[in-house]
């Protein structure tokens, strides 16, 4: 077991452009489960694919321990990874597959023996030990996959999106046991993914990237209450954050936040995390408002300034809750001059913003009714729209 | 950026400071040797001028000298760079001791006429044949055993073949020992052992070896401050290096040598080597027109050293053309003759045959298999049974031309002795041997071809014929084209099949079958002028070359423009 | 496949294209047929005109059950037939003398009786100016006289179904009976005394030597140029491509000079150690090579295995088909190969030969005992037609594959 450390590190590809990992600085600890998380191209691949060794790091450097392991060769680093497609050697049997890597380290026949099949129980793989991987399914392969990592007792465990290629339900299942794994194992594990749910259920911090350049690293719950800016307020939580362009304005005392024609109260408890928002009565800011800040007028006490009338377009009655999708006439939030868009193939039309409230499923809504809905702004975000950053 | 390299500096230095003892040891071994490696050197550029008592032929001497210069620079500049502890000496010791070990090993190997008991080799395995076969079948089962366990690993009856194999192949082994009786080898090689020089090339071979290793272990790639780039190169290049060594020494080495000795007049046995620059070109290229009143002029008329290649008519005027080597005008003749008749006969029934069996009909396999028999089943054989069948009186070919009745019995063709004849029968043969292959090829461009093309037509009505006029064969274009070419480069270099059916000599009646390659033999080894026959090499190198060019950037203009390849 | 026409014109379209197809395939494999037919003739049978595809060799009678006492022969006798006679006659003894007698009446008749028949009846008569003793020979059973025009040397025939019948005639003027009979000698002769054996076990060494080779350089550089980053790969791996164009021909007379200068010349390591490398089977083995997924050398990688296990343990095995395909594309290289050993091998070193080599010799050699020539034919032809059928999987969709490239 050891940290791994990021001092600076980035990574240029050769031909020029732009970095791939620009100057990232990421602590990860002993024994812990972090989670590098961010849309495609965001350098999360390339920065697990540096710890491995399979990248070269063109700048800054990478300790595991105590070692400077920029120029050690992988199979010297002590590390294990899983594949996303698993990466399994066709032509040997699940049993070889497990002990190849003792095979090579010139490990005594018996204790190789011995070390596979205490893998392959711990992942429920001991009747598949003389099969091919092509006679197993997806899942199976997945589990040899992570056997052959585990039996090899790595400082180091690396999974770069190991469950992407599963279907829903298997994806839930094998969440919870790699967690338990990693519990058991107690190694350090660097995992990346796209999703930012797995992120968030799994990791004990999480490192959210975009572009190459690390947002924030914190606890899930951190980067849910607190996140450090825009991007990763809009990134983290699903249904995603509601972001919306809205004017300030109202009094220091009760400041207000105007859009679409509503003026809406900004609870104190906002105005204590977010003092700036004084200071900026009369500009523009971008409002955070999650799906769980919506209620529905009566469930929750609120003052009168801040409950509003909408008009909902669509409700989706979930059982428990119902999610209602409300258009705003504002122009769409932008970041560098792009409209936000977390989940890759998401389209937001440019001239109206999408708001998802989320609601109490016992109140029976259809698309097309007016309601009015309480809004808990003491909980919101506020952020500049230019730097993205938090008006803290 | 600056603390960066400060930093790695830092780094290097943590890699760099105290080596392990051993390996210091070692080291300090190691710069000695390379000493001594160059004066080895010194030694190996004196002792190339003679083996034993006799003196080096050139080649190798050149070659040994040239490596030992090379080996004494590299192994002062190591024993300075492992001294010093630059990171330049590990490549450059590796290089130079890799190099060293091949050059020693192959000189003990020489010294012990390894590579002519390679051919005496031979006669053990005539002795002890059968014992050999068993050995195969033995090894036969190991390896059908190892591809039914491919598929299941633990199939206990593949595993007992194995083992079966293995066991089998063990005892034919001994048996064939005993058989092929070494006893003469080995007594050769007790004998060479008392010879000093072959002592020494072992002891020679040995230590550079282990200095290889020593230079290639992971200690010392630290301790030189090795990079992954550089240890990633060095990896490339000693698993490429068989390969790259015997590209040098076997092709390219002797495709520049052929070229500069196409500039001398040389011989066989070395004993007359004069530059004459271009003068073999000029001579096997150089043709003379003359205009003649009379029909039937001959050399006269020509320049000194032209004799007549032929008498033609043009624009009412009777030329005489004269050539210094007629021979080999004539084989150009012959061959772009032989090029006009065999390509077409082995392309387009390819083409027609092809469609037919990419349809889906039962038994296309099989025919396609019996069609490309002759293409493997070699030259020589196929040869001389189409030799005895176009035996002018007992023939296959002119007793089923009689029993088609057209010919008459006893009248039968002389093939292979008639001039006019002589060449055809060639054509035939070649075409037999070539349609086969070609076929296949064009099988595979029929799976390119998309299905959707044929179901329009069909919709439009198109008939058999006219489906395969206006869309098979537009579409195959590209395959035509690669199919031609390549059949065009083979007809060019026609030689086996002459060799075997010329008669009564090898240029056939009235050098009717003469070909160039055929020519170039005959300077070369019969007439003993390889300077001159180097040139002639290389004219037809130029021609069939020009071919290849012309097909590659054909394909490559294909495929950038984006067209069905 | 879409809806087909029926009926009796597709039917006839399909039979044409099928006889088509099999009219082709003979005139493909007629020519291996009078290989195999003639390999098995005795000797004398080639030279019949016309030609047969099935090897017949003479009927024979053991000596034993000819009721002659003054037979003293061990081997079996050949049988004959005459046009008179429906029964077979045996050759007990095919040099006696002959006297070719005709008869005074009709002088154009021949009759060929044994030296000692006849008697002279102490007349003579005149032929041509000399004069001639008159014999009474016996002609059909009545006596007729005769004079002796020719004394030859013919064979003596006995019936085998009446002893007493014995007949005096030239060997060749007969017709022999000749029975299925093929003559599977013939390929043991031409093994061991036409030093066909030296030569086949030669070719057996040089193309398991070649292919061996082949295939290690092959896999061995194939790897370094797909997965190996090194200065310079890339313009050294178009240098083997181009080297793919260059014919042998232009080779031969430096190679053959380096081989004189080595010493190698007139031996097989001529014909093994240049040919070890193949630049086309790089290609092929890179080109395989790189459609390997590189996470599965990256797993090994991070298992710490060295480049060289990988190679071994895990690119190797996967590759297969690869090595197959080079294996037969080697083989039928190797094997058939005929104008370097020409250069290379002395004409008079029987020792040295390989297979083509050998067969060419023996084609301009033992031009009476074609025979044996075509026998030797057979045996050099069947290896690699056998080896295609058995590896034709992989090599024809490859052979096709890879040159469209």
């Amino acid at each position: 077991m050891a940290e791994v450390t990021f001092r600076s590190v980035s990574k240029q590809y050769e031909g020029g452009g732009p970095k791939a990992v620009h100057d990232l600085e990421l602590d990860i600890k002993d024994g812990e489960f972090m989670v590098l998380v961010g849309p495609s191209g965001c350098g999360k691949s390339t920065a697990l694919r540096m710890i491995a060794g399979l990248e070269e790091i063109t700048d800054g450097e990478l300790r595991i321990g105590d070692r400077l392991v920029n120029d050690v060769p992988p199979g010297d680093r002590d590390i294990a990874m899983v594949f996303q497609n698993y990466a399994l050697y066709p032509h040997m049997t699940v049993r070889e597959n497990i002990g190849f890597a003792l095979e090579v380290a010139k490990v005594k026949k018996a204790e190789i023996k011995a070390r596979t099949e205490e893998a392959a129980e711990m992942l429920g793989l001991t009747e598949y030990l003389d099969r091919l991987p092509k006679a197993l399914s997806g899942g199976q392969r997945q589990r040899v996959a992570m056997g052959r990592a585990i039996v090899r007792s790595p400082q180091v465990f690396l999974m770069d999106e190991p469950l992407s290629n599963l279907d829903a339900k298997l994806r839930v299942q094998m969440r919870s046991e790699i967690i338990q794994i990693q519990k058991r194992l107690d190694t350090t594990m660097i995992y990346v993914t796209h999703d930012q749910i797995e992120a968030m259920t799994m990791g004990h911090r999480v490192a959210v990237m975009r572009l190459g350049v690390l947002q924030q690293v914190a606890h899930p719950q951190e980067l849910y209450q607190r996140p450090a800016n825009l991007f990763v307020a809009a990134f983290i939580g699903s249904p995603a954050m509601n972001l919306i362009n809205v004017t300030l304005g109202g009094t220091a005392e009760r400041p207000t936040a105007n859009f679409a024609g509503h003026t809406l109260a900004i609870g104190e408890g906002a105005v204590e995390r977010y003092p700036q928002i004084v200071d900026r009565i009369g500009s523009s800011v971008v409002l955070g408002l999650r799906p769980e800040h919506f209620s529905m007028e009566g469930d929750f006490d609120l003052p009168e300034d801040q409950i509003l009338e909408f008009e909902i377009e669509l409700a989706e009655a979930m059982g428990a809750e119902a999610h209602l999708h409300i258009m705003l006439d504002v122009p769409v939030v932008e970041l560098d001059g792009q409209p936000l868009s977390v989940e890759d193939g998401d389209e937001i039309a440019m001239s109206t913003t999408k708001i998802i409230a989320r609601i109490d499923g016992i109140h029976y809504v259809t698309s097309g009714d007016s309601l009015r809905l309480g809004v808990k702004t003491h909980l919101a975000h506020f952020f500049d729209p230019d730097t993205g950053l938090p008006l803290a | 950026m600056a603390a960066d390299a400060a930093d790695k500096a830092e780094a290097g230095a943590d890699l760099r400071d105290a080596p392990d003892n051993g390996l210091g040891r070692k080291l300090k071994l190691l710069s000695l040797w390379h000493l001594v490696g160059a004066a080895v050197s010194v030694m190996g550029i004196l002792l190339a001028r003679r083996s034993g008592d006799i003196e080096l032929p050139w080649m190798p001497r050149f070659a040994l000298q040239g490596f030992f210069s090379f080996a004494f620079v590299a192994h002062m500049a190591s024993a300075y760079g492992v001294g010093a502890r630059t990171r330049w000496a590990r490549p450059l010791s590796l290089a130079a001791n890799y190099l060293l070990t091949l050059v020693a090993a192959s000189a003990t190997l020489h010294l012990f006429n390894a590579f002519q008991a390679l051919g005496d080799f031979g006669e053990g395995l005539y002795k002890a044949f059968l014992s050999f076969v068993v050995i195969s079948v033995g090894l036969l089962w190991v390896l059908l055993s190892g591809q039914m366990l491919a598929h299941r690993p633990t199939a206990a009856g593949p595993l007992r073949l194995r083992r079966a194999g293995w066991s089998l192949a063990a005892v034919a082994t001994v048996w064939f020992v005993i058989k092929a009786d070494p006893s003469g080898m080995i007594s050769s090689i007790g004998e060479t052992l008392t010879r000093p020089l072959a002592l020494g090339a072992i002891a020679l071979t040995l230590c550079a070896a282990l200095a290889t290793r020593l230079m290639w272990s992971r200690p010392a790639a630290k301790y030189f401050g090795s990079t992954r780039q550089v240890d990633e190169a060095l990896s490339g290049f000693a698993f490429l290096s068989p390969n790259l060594i015997g590209f040098f020494i076997f092709f390219a080495f002797p495709l520049l040598f052929s070229l500069w000795v196409s500039f001398f007049d040389w011989d066989t046995t070395n004993t007359t080597r004069d530059f004459i620059g271009l003068e073999n070109y000029i001579q096997a290229l150089s043709l003379d027109f003359v205009s003649s009143a009379q029909s039937n002029a001959g050399t006269e008329v020509l320049r000194t050293d032209y004799q007549v290649l032929a008498n033609l008519d043009w624009f009412g005027q009777h030329w005489v053309v004269g050539a210094r080597d007629v021979e080999f005008w004539l084989s150009l003749k012959n061959i772009t003759v032989f090029l006009v008749l065999a390509v077409p006969l082995a392309v387009l029934p390819a083409l027609v045959l092809s469609s037919v069996l990419a349809s889906k009909l039962p038994g296309m396999k099989v025919f396609r298999t019996i069609y490309f028999v002759p293409s493997v089943a070699g030259v020589i054989g196929v040869s001389i049974v189409w030799g005895q069948m176009f035996d002018a009186t007992i023939g296959w070919i002119n007793y089923i031309l009689d029993l088609l009745g057209i010919s008459e019995a006893g009248q039968g063709r002389g093939w292979l002795t008639q001039p006019d004849t002589a060449l055809l029968s060639m054509v035939i043969v070649f075409a037999w041997m070539s349609f086969g292959f070609n076929t296949v090829l064009y099988l595979a461009g029929h799976q390119a071809i998309s299905k959707e093309l044929y179901e329009a037509a069909e919709i439009d009505g198109a008939n058999t014929w006219q489906i395969f006029r206006r869309i098979t064969v537009p579409q195959l274009r590209n395959t035509t084209f690669y199919v031609v070419i390549t059949t065009s480069i083979l007809a060019l270099q026609l030689f086996d099949i002459v060799w075997i059916l010329a008669r009564p000599i090898a240029g056939g009646p009235n050098f009717a079958t003469q070909t160039p390659v055929l020519t170039l033999y005959q300077e070369a080894f019969t007439n003993n002028r390889q300077g001159y026959a180097s040139a002639l090499a290389w004219v037809l190198f130029v021609i069939i070359f020009s071919f290849t060019l012309f097909q590659f950037r054909r394909q490559r203009s294909e495929v950038s423009a984006g067209g069905v390849s | 496949m879409s809806v087909r026409r029926k009926g009796p014109r597709a039917t006839i379209v399909r039979i044409v294209t099928y006889l088509c197809l099999v009219s082709v395939a003979v005139i493909v494999v007629f020519p291996f047929v009078v290989a195999f037919a003639t390999s098995t003739k005795n000797s004398q049978d080639i030279f019949n005109y016309p030609p047969t595809l099935i090897p017949k060799e003479p009927q024979t009678v053991d000596p034993a059950e000819v009721a002659l006492s003054d037979v003293d022969a061990d081997e079996p006798l050949p049988l004959y037939a005459f046009p008179d006679s429906d029964t077979r006659f045996a050759l007990v003894d095919n040099d006696v003398s002959v006297a070719e007698f005709r008869l005074l009446d009709d002088v154009d008749r021949i009759i060929r009786l044994n030296v000692t028949s006849g008697e002279k009846t102490g007349e003579v008569v005149i032929i041509d100016g000399a004069e001639e003793d008159i014999f009474a020979i016996e002609v059909d059973g009545t006596t007729v006289e005769a004079y002796r025009s020719r004394l030859t040397s013919g064979g003596q025939f006995v019936s085998l179904d009446d002893p007493t019948d014995v007949r005096v005639e030239l060997v060749n003027v007969v017709q022999p009976l000749q029975q299925f009979g093929p003559r599977l000698e013939n390929f043991e002769e031409v093994l061991i005394e036409k030093d066909f054996g030296r030569s086949l076990t030669n070719t057996v060494l040089v193309t398991i030597a070649v292919v061996s080779g082949q295939i290690l350089t092959s896999i061995l550089g194939g790897y370094a140029f797909a997965r190996i980053k090194f200065k310079g790969s890339g313009p050294l791996f178009l240098l083997y491509l181009g080297s793919v164009m260059v014919p042998f021909v232009v080779l031969i007379i430096p190679l053959f000079q380096l081989m004189l200068q080595v010493g190698w010349l007139d031996n097989l390591s001529a014909l093994i150690i240049p040919f070890m490398f193949s630049a086309y089977g790089t290609f092929l083995m890179r080109q395989f090579f790189i459609s390997i997924p590189i996470e599965i050398e990256e797993a090994a990688l991070l298992d710490n295995a060295s480049r060289w296990k990988i190679l071994w343990r895990i690119m190797v095995p996967l590759a297969r088909p690869a090595i197959a395909t080079l294996a037969t594309f080697g083989f039928l290289y190797a094997w058939n190969s005929f104008f370097w050993p020409l250069v290379i091998i002395n004409a008079g070193n029987p020792d040295g030969r390989v297979l083509s080599l050998a067969l060419s010799t023996l084609g301009g050699r033992s031009s009476t005992d074609l025979n044996l020539v075509f026998a030797g034919a057979m045996v050099a032809m069947a290896p690699p037609i056998l080896v295609f059928l058995f590896a034709q999987r992989y090599f024809v969709e490859n052979s096709a594959s890879s040159g469209l490239k």
